[in-house]
């Protein structure tokens, strides 16, 4: 297949260099991947296979072409009708892109234990051992444990002569407990991935203890009344916050032609309290959201949304900057390489601030600390996110568990109503991932200290 | 199929594979203006080896490695559980879900139409932001097995989809979107009117306090709260004892008005199928018929597990294996209209749409949402808007008490759905 590979990227570049546009590229990746996904006593599936796939964009007369495809001997015709798509309107608003010069390099993803010498024997004993200890309980009614790996070889060219290879490797498991109890029905679930070698699945041992021990747990918690209760979040909440109360309002595409939203998210406007940093970056190496370049070609950065509370920054695509006259960031993703890049975060997080878990906790009388992460959306006004479960705090104690927190708010107000700002910062990633545009999951991270917000919306019935 | 016999290497059970081909053409508009145009072609192999009653699976979109795909297959079958059903032999193909009409999809007129669809709303609103998706595709499905099976069906589908996006003055943010879809181009003109009125009411805002209340889903809110009724309607979450359905059947656990079906047949749907992807014949089934639970769907590994007959519902692409779901959930009619239904409302809520529902524990029915977009009902009409407020239930109680069905049903994706209305739902605001 390699050998395809290498023709059609050779082919690529001559098409590059002399198309008839503003801007083209092409993208190619071919991988193979394995999943083992195990429920109770049963292998749910046990499969491995390739993919091979390509794709070309083009920006003529400022409209886009885009063609995908797998073929990817017949490079040329797919080239010819992504110009024939672009050529297909001209429209009278154009998009354009920001060009960000040629370059060139080869990146690999650094493994201990690189996939390609473990057998499925080794991989599935694994699992199999994971999901023992997740079923370890008579109170677990089911499980379910997952492996996946991909190994996949992705290259990128473009018109202004870059050329970018990527040998990528990604690695982690899913883990899930349902515990039952009457009419209970008690799932939790925890997840770990990121790039590099079999070392991100092996020794998951405690985690899986831990979904065990929870879901467990979580039969004997009440569901929470609704109403507005002060929250301390922990670090994987407080970075789902992040994610869905404002990272997802950073994100250029929302603002770029909306002059309502450009004067909602004018930089300069005051968004949190002092001491309040927000970072999306893309080159932190491991971490689900890490690239070594983008799906527009384009270097990850540490990008600042917001300093000190300030608006300060936003992500973007070649397009949105290109528009806005900002700087690229490179933001412009894909789920693969037969969708087109769209702007997306990376890793994103709350900084570090000056307090200590335990200032945090002696400063709420009375209030809820919301533990672990289930999911959380966003409409950019109003968002949501769900709690794996929480315990009621009184006078700085942690007292009895809830299950079913889902707290809401709104992106302009709710970060404003953050009180204290931890200094025990985490990321987390897993398996799953992002949805935005149809395109979903894409890897991202997210994470944070633990923080305290005042008057957080919860929903449930009294 | 010689190709696929003669790559396998050694004795085997049975044997099965699917072959996609697709070809689609999007076309895309985002904020307001004509943005891309896509072409996209793709196609795969998967094939499922029982060899010593286990079942091993592979997978490659590349053609000239269809033997490399049986092979693993075939070595990956040891690992996998044992299973003793058959494949089908008496496949039928009685009709393709395909309509010629998609060839006369025109991109210049779809362009056109979008256009001027943009513009008559924004004379409307102007500050309006507006994307919009059109796409038609076909393709080829070919269902191959050792049973003698080899059928192969064309499909096509088109769909539209058009979001509108508002943001006023004070951030306050009104987004709604309509969609349609069909086996070839439809008219969507009706969207006009539709959005507008949304737009238009939720420029006023209402105010509700937190309590119990009448609430209206119409059929794409409602439908979402169906599929969590669905997803314990499944083979293999009653397999696993995770489903609040185990061990239920023939007990009446819903209102007398609520009748569930999957209708892999239902007239004018583009997600319409002669056969399902384990070459399973297919036909309408009441799940739950009257509030009682009839049964649920499977595939044949589910239904040999569980002890039943297969129904037809193995859905597969090429890169996985089969498992059971829906083809199209649909709910039954009732025969109050959706006007007399706002008209009995005394102070009440239409909810729309919703930001985070199924991110609770949904296995037990629960949910908790945002109201995304929802208006107040008063004294039998339809309101502002009401924001910043959460309806929290569970939805299997819901269905369980006092609920009514509008006797309007609407398709939206592939599942067909009333208008429903509970008399009280709990809201936090």
């Amino acid at each position: 297949m390699h050998d395809r590979f290498y023709e059609a990227a050779e082919k690529g570049r001559k098409l590059l260099e002399s198309a008839d546009c503003e801007f083209a590229e092409i993208r190619f990746s071919a991988g193979t991947g394995t999943i083992i996904s195990l429920s109770g006593e049963n292998v749910d599936s046990l499969s491995s296979g390739e993919t091979v796939a390509g794709s070309v964009r083009v920006l003529k007369n400022g409209s886009w072409g885009f063609t995908t495809f797998n073929d990817v001997s017949s490079l040329e015709r797919y080239f010819k009708s992504a110009l024939t798509a672009a050529s297909a309107v001209s429209p009278e608003e154009k998009s354009g892109v920001a060009l960000s010069g040629p370059v060139t390099a080869e990146f690999r993803t650094e493994s201990r234990e690189p996939i390609n010498n473990i057998s499925i024997d080794e991989k599935f004993e694994l699992i199999k051992g994971y999901n023992k200890i997740l079923g370890s309980s008579p109170k677990i009614q089911t499980t379910r444990a997952i492996y996946r790996d991909v190994e996949s070889r992705y290259h990128y060219m473009n018109s202004e002569g870059s050329s970018l290879t990527y040998d990528k490797m990604h690695c982690g498991i899913s883990l899930t407990s349902v515990a039952k109890d009457g009419n209970i029905i008690q799932p939790f679930h925890e997840s770990v991935s990121g790039y590099g070698g079999y070392e991100i699945a092996r020794g998951r041992d405690e985690l899986a203890e831990k979904v065990a021990k929870i879901a467990v747990d979580m039969l004997s918690a009440e569901p929470l009344e609704g109403g507005t209760y002060d929250v301390i979040l922990d670090p994987r909440l407080s970075g789902v916050f992040i994610h869905e109360a404002f990272g997802h309002l950073s994100e250029a595409d929302f603002i770029h032609e909306n002059p309502r939203m450009k004067e909602q998210m004018a930089l300069g406007r005051e968004f949190g309290p002092a001491g309040f940093n927000v970072i999306d970056d893309g080159s932190m190496k491991g971490l689900s959201g890490y690239i070594p370049f983008d799906d527009e070609g384009v270097y990850p950065r540490k990008t600042y949304l917001i300093k000190d509370g300030i608006l300060t920054g936003r992500l973007h695509s070649r397009e949105t900057a290109h528009k806005m006259g900002e700087e690229v960031t490179g933001n412009g993703r894909a789920i693969g390489v037969s969708r087109q890049p769209i702007v997306r975060m990376t890793n994103t997080y709350i900084d570090n601030g000056t307090c200590s878990r335990e200032d945090l906790f002696t400063s709420l009388d009375d209030g809820l600390y919301a533990v672990d992460v289930i999911g959380g959306q966003t409409n950019l006004e109003m968002f949501t996110f769900t709690a794996g479960y929480g315990y009621r705090i009184k006078n700085g104690r942690p007292g009895k568990m809830f299950r079913d927190v889902i707290l809401s708010g709104n992106v302009f107000n709710t970060l404003k109503s953050i009180r204290m700002i931890g200094n025990d910062m985490e990321m987390f990633g897993g398996l799953g991932g992002c949805g935005k545009g149809g395109q979903s999951p894409l890897p991202v991270s997210y994470g944070g200290p633990h923080i305290l917000v005042g008057n957080v919306l919860i929903g449930g019935r009294k | 199929m010689d190709k696929i016999l003669e790559s396998i290497p050694g004795k085997f059970k049975w044997f099965d594979a699917v072959y996609v081909k697709g070809r689609s053409t999007p076309v895309s508009f985002r904020n307001n203006r004509f943005h891309s145009l896509s072409e996209s072609e793709n196609s795969g192999f998967g094939v499922r080896i029982n060899r010593d009653s286990r079942t091993g699976f592979s997978y490659t979109n590349d053609s000239q490695r269809v033997e490399g795909a049986v092979q693993r297959a075939y070595s990956m079958a040891p690992y996998g559980d044992p299973e003793n059903f058959t494949l089908p032999s008496d496949t039928q193909l009685k009709f393709e879900p395909y309509d010629p009409a998609i060839e006369s999809f025109s991109v210049k007129d779809e362009i056109e139409a979008a256009e001027e669809f943009i513009s008559s709303m924004q004379k409307e609103f102007p500050g309006i932001s507006m994307d919009m998706g059109i796409s038609a595709s076909n393709g080829v499905m070919r269902l191959v097995n050792s049973e003698g099976v080899d059928l192969s069906y064309r499909d096509s589908y088109y769909s539209v989809s058009v979001s509108c996006v508002l943001v006023m003055d004070d951030g306050v943010r009104i987004d709604t979107w309509e969609g349609k879809s069909g086996l070839c181009p439809v008219d969507y003109s009706e969207f006009r009117e539709k959005l507008s009125d949304k737009i238009r009411r939720a420029q006023i805002q209402e105010k509700i306090s937190t309590g119990s209340y009448p609430v209206i889903l119409p059929p794409q809110a409602f439908g979402r709260l169906a599929g969590i009724i669905a997803s314990g309607l499944n083979g293999v979450s009653v397999w696993k004892g995770v489903s609040p359905f185990v061990g239920k059947t023939g007990e009446k656990l819903f209102s007398d008005s609520f009748t569930l079906a999957d209708d892999p047949l239902f007239e004018g749907s583009p997600y319409r199928i002669p056969f399902d992807a384990e070459g399973v014949n297919v036909s309408r089934k009441e799940l739950v018929s009257k509030g009682v639970l009839r049964g649920v769907i499977t595939d044949l590994k589910y239904a040999e597990r569980l002890g039943t007959e297969p129904t037809g519902n193995a859905s597969r692409g090429y890169s996985s294996l089969p498992s059971p779901s829906f083809t199209a959930v649909t709910v039954e009619p009732g025969n109050m209209s959706f006007k007399d239904m706002i008209a009995g409302v005394e102070r009440g809520i239409v909810a729309e749409q919703f930001i985070g529902l199924g991110q609770s524990n949904t296995l037990t029915g629960d949910f908790s949402a945002n109201l995304d977009l929802a208006y107040l009902v008063e004294n039998g009409e339809v309101k502002g808007r009401v924001k910043d407020c959460m309806m929290s239930g569970n939805i299997i109680d819901l269905l369980g008490g006092e609920v009514h069905f509008s006797s309007e049903r609407e398709r939206k994706g592939s599942a067909v759905m009333p208008y429903a209305i509970f008399p009280a739902v709990s809201i936090t605001a």
